[in-house]
């Protein structure tokens, strides 16, 4: 079996029937090229890390897939790409060995770096906020 | 071959620096989201670069992953490629 992430970064003009429908059109694709939809997930109107397309924002929307047969993914990238609507996406295989991948354990229990944390140092894990920069002329 | 030179040289300063651990080992990470845009934040410096081994402590498989999923991540724009 395998699995798939993908996600649409879409234009955030779109209202929210549209985006609706968008993600409907997606999936109807992925299900009618044999593969399942497990999850769905709208994460809404983002701030983007940096402008695209002159935009500062967008919509994100994120679809777990998974297939035994063949991957309907190369149609759907085929036609995100062809969509003035999305702005990006990203498609990520998410199993190994035929199992996906566990999900990430809850680094809450640890909390090595938590952000400011007081022990944060550059001993372990990152350095927090205040340290980064000059970390690397020492030595 | 004798060792002579044993008692004469002078002391060095002793540096005791604590061993960096791979944190990802710790937890026994076996994937890094690149969705977990808290996590990555993390593991960039303020220029948005990516921050070196050498100062993280991660080891060469897990900074393969981090490396990985902050690329993935900068596509969606989830976290930038530059300070600007």
């Amino acid at each position: 079996m395998r699995t798939y992430e993908l996600v649409i970064v879409a234009d955030p003009r779109l209202t929210d029937d549209e985006m609706v429908t968008l993600t409907e059109d997606y999936k109807k694709m992925i299900t009618a090229g044999g593969a399942e939809v497990t999850k769905e997930e709208s994460w809404g109107r983002r701030k983007l890390a940096y402008p695209i397309a002159k935009l500062n924002e967008a919509r994100y929307v994120l679809i777990c897939v998974s297939t035994d047969g063949k991957s309907p993914l190369p149609e759907v990238e085929l036609r995100l790409r062809q969509n003035d609507k999305v702005l990006r996406y990203l498609t990520v295989r998410t199993d190994r060995n035929g199992k996906p991948i566990p999900p990430p354990q809850p680094r809450e229990e640890r909390g090595p770096q938590g952000p400011g944390g007081p022990g944060a140092g550059r001993d372990f894990g990152a350095p927090s906020r205040g340290e980064r920069g000059e970390s690397g002329e020492e030595n | 071959m004798a060792r002579p030179k044993a008692p004469e040289r002078p002391k060095k300063k002793v540096f005791f620096r604590r061993r960096k651990v791979c944190k990802f080992c710790v937890d026994k990470t076996e994937w890094v989201d690149y969705k977990d845009t808290k996590l990555l934040q993390g593991f960039i410096l303020e220029r948005a670069k990516i921050l070196p081994r050498r100062i993280s402590g991660t080891c060469a498989r897990h900074q393969r992953m981090v490396q990985e999923a902050i690329k993935r991540s900068r596509h969606l724009a989830l976290i930038p490629f530059t300070a600007d």
